[in-house]
């Protein structure tokens, strides 16, 4: 943090006496303008937001009123508890976390060889892993719904895991790469002259070491495949509705109920934001994935 | 994977370590082969064969009414011959292209000028930076929905106090003069903060000497953003843009709940198009060369960003 004192400093030149006297009358301006803009700008960007979590708490019979007095209801809430919604959002957290687990498992050792075992087509490889992730959704689902027609995949949850695995894994083997490079080397040649093979050393040491990372990783593939809508709509029916599609089908079938339609998207994005709390650090690092020169 | 250093046992100390040496290496390099063989082959499977496939399936007419009849290569060029006529594809090819560059545009204007407000160190300022995040991580459906309620006029407070202002104004989804924009507006509040993490991160690896140099030297807030700020986070611009580009050809949650496409085709992207001929009227040939352009699309910009933000990334 120290080098982004000097970024943009206010230039000091006029430090005449003089002037100081004259500037005093706008010292809190000078002073908290700054973080007062910020905070009005912050408060205008998440009014739409916000709107969305008042409306769900909103009493149907105050829908149409802009006052923000009111007295907060359940009543949403407990309709969505009465349709399909529950199974989606338990299949929306089975979904997710089935794909997470598997890319985790196949993903972490593949990031692992990458970053200690430098082959020549290396770099390659590492570039066709993060071109994955930029590739379109819609060139994967028509050969993945044409597929999962054959083999009886359509509307399962772990189809819908697996399509998951085009993104995710991309995304665990680039950021679990910086984590390994981390670790230094030292304690794992230390472990191999006591005898641990490659794979045991990794498991002992390594891996414990970069536990973090892979928690923060694990976080951001969840939330990956949590918010996914496109590949859902597509692959699934009735069995493996996940709560972002069964959002869509009350849009279209009861449109008019607001408060209820506010509910279902306040608890769908809830579990999105603790998370984004919880790593916000991480998260900033697997949203940039790629963009910035490691 | 031990084993292999007792293997060899030649006759002098010397050899004896180089051998077992270059059998641990062997060794090793078996193990990280063995460690990266599945993630490869998943990926093979998951990725560069349904990319095959789609290729495969754009040259031939497959739709649903008669999958097995549809599915041969007489006129393997067919359906691109036909999407270079089909004035709906050239013209979805034209609304994506206003709608990518007007959101991107706006996204990296709006990104750098936060960016450079909350470039402080400060508590409220940090506080204040983790927040801007939501509307990136929110699941897209739900951005979708937040919109939708803010384009709905009964619903909307917006069209509530402009309203009351004597200012009714019809929705802004349902005008064909506006919808295309009200879109960019909803993408661009969604992706602005990519840019603005992007653009601090930049910031904040920026040497502070320059900087102070100029200002001694009497360079006024202009002449330093000017010449030394702008010059420094080009690149990172440069490469948010081309990321963003590449990700707004897969906008489609916020047009298949905003507009669907509409009002008539004015907001029908070519990813939304395809999503049509595919899996609405079942014309999966047709789909697939459709989304064979997208790919292509996406490919070219991505090769862009291996030569802009790899290479010349930092010798600015």
């Amino acid at each position: 943090m120290a080098s982004t004192d000097a970024t943009l400093p206010i230039p000091t030149r006029d430090d005449a006496p003089a002037a100081h006297r004259a500037r005093t009358g706008r010292g809190w301006l000078r002073r908290h303008g700054r973080a007062a803009a910020a905070l009005v700008l912050l408060a205008v960007t998440l009014f739409p937001f916000l709107w969305l979590v008042q409306l769900a708490f909103k009493p149907a019979a105050d829908l149409f009123e802009d006052s923000l007095w009111f007295i907060p209801t359940l009543d949403g809430f407990r309709a969505l508890l009465q349709g399909s919604f529950p199974r989606s959002f338990l299949n929306s957290l089975a979904v997710s976390t089935l794909s997470t687990a598997m890319s985790l498992a196949i993903g972490v050792p593949a990031a692992y060889a990458l970053t200690r075992w430098q082959f020549p087509r290396r770099r390659h490889v590492a570039l066709w892993i993060l071109v994955t992730r930029m590739a379109p959704p819609i060139a994967f689902t028509i050969p993945f719904f044409l597929a999962y027609r054959w083999l009886g995949l359509q509307d399962t949850i772990f189809g819908l895991a697996l399509v998951y695995l085009t993104f995710n894994l991309a995304i665990v083997i680039w950021l679990m790469q910086t984590f390994f490079e981390a670790v230094p080397t030292a304690l794992e040649e230390a472990a191999y002259i006591d005898g641990c093979g490659v794979w045991q050393a990794f498991w002992r040491i390594t891996l414990p070491l970069a536990a973090p990372g892979v928690a923060a990783t694990a976080v951001l593939c969840f939330i990956f495949a949590w918010n996914d809508f496109f590949y859902a709509l597509i692959l699934t029916r009735t069995q493996a509705v996940t709560a972002p599609v069964a959002i869509v089908n009350f849009l279209q079938y009861e449109g008019w109920e607001w408060p209820k339609i506010a509910a279902g998207g306040t608890l769908v994005m809830f579990p999105v934001v603790v998370f984004t709390v919880l790593v916000r650090k991480y998260l900033v690092h697997g949203l940039t994935a790629g963009g910035v020169k490691d | 994977m031990g084993a292999a250093n007792t293997l060899a046992a030649p006759a002098t100390p010397g050899l004896r370590a180089a051998h077992a040496s270059r059998g641990w290496q062997a060794a090793r390099r078996r193990a990280f082969a063995l460690g990266l063989a599945p993630a490869l082959i998943v990926l093979l499977a998951i990725t560069l064969v349904p990319a095959a496939a789609l290729v495969v399936a754009s040259l031939t007419p497959l739709s649903l009414t008669d999958p097995a009849g549809t599915f041969h290569f007489r006129d393997p060029l067919g359906n691109y011959r036909h999407l270079l006529e089909d004035t709906r594809f050239l013209g979805s090819i034209a609304t994506q292209l206003k709608l990518s560059a007007a959101s991107v545009a706006l996204q990296l204007a709006v990104g750098l000028g936060v960016a450079l407000l909350l470039n402080r160190p400060s508590r409220v300022l940090g506080a204040v930076r983790g927040a801007f995040l939501i509307p990136m991580v929110l699941p897209p459906i739900v951005v979708a929905l937040i919109w939708k309620i803010l384009f709905t006029p009964d619903v909307s407070p917006l069209h509530r106090a402009l309203e009351a202002a004597g200012w009714p104004v019809r929705s802004l989804i349902a005008n064909p003069d506006t919808a295309l924009w009200a879109i960019a507006f909803a993408e661009t509040w969604q992706w602005f903060p990519f840019t603005m993490l992007m653009v601090l991160a930049a910031l904040q690896m920026m040497p502070a000497d320059p900087l102070e140099a100029a200002s001694l030297d009497g360079a006024n807030r202009w002449q330093l953003f000017r010449y030394i700020v702008f010059p420094h986070i080009r690149p990172v611009l440069v490469v948010c843009g081309l990321f963003r580009l590449i990700d707004s050809f897969k906008a489609f949650p916020l047009i298949f709940v905003l507009t669907e496409g509409g009002p008539g085709t004015v907001t029908e992207v070519t990813n939304y198009y395809g999503f049509i001929q595919a899996f609405n009227f079942s014309y999966w040939g047709y789909g697939s060369a459709i989304a064979t352009v997208i790919l292509a699309g996406v490919f070219g910009l991505s090769w862009l960003v291996g030569r802009l933000g790899w290479n010349d990334h930092g010798k600015h």
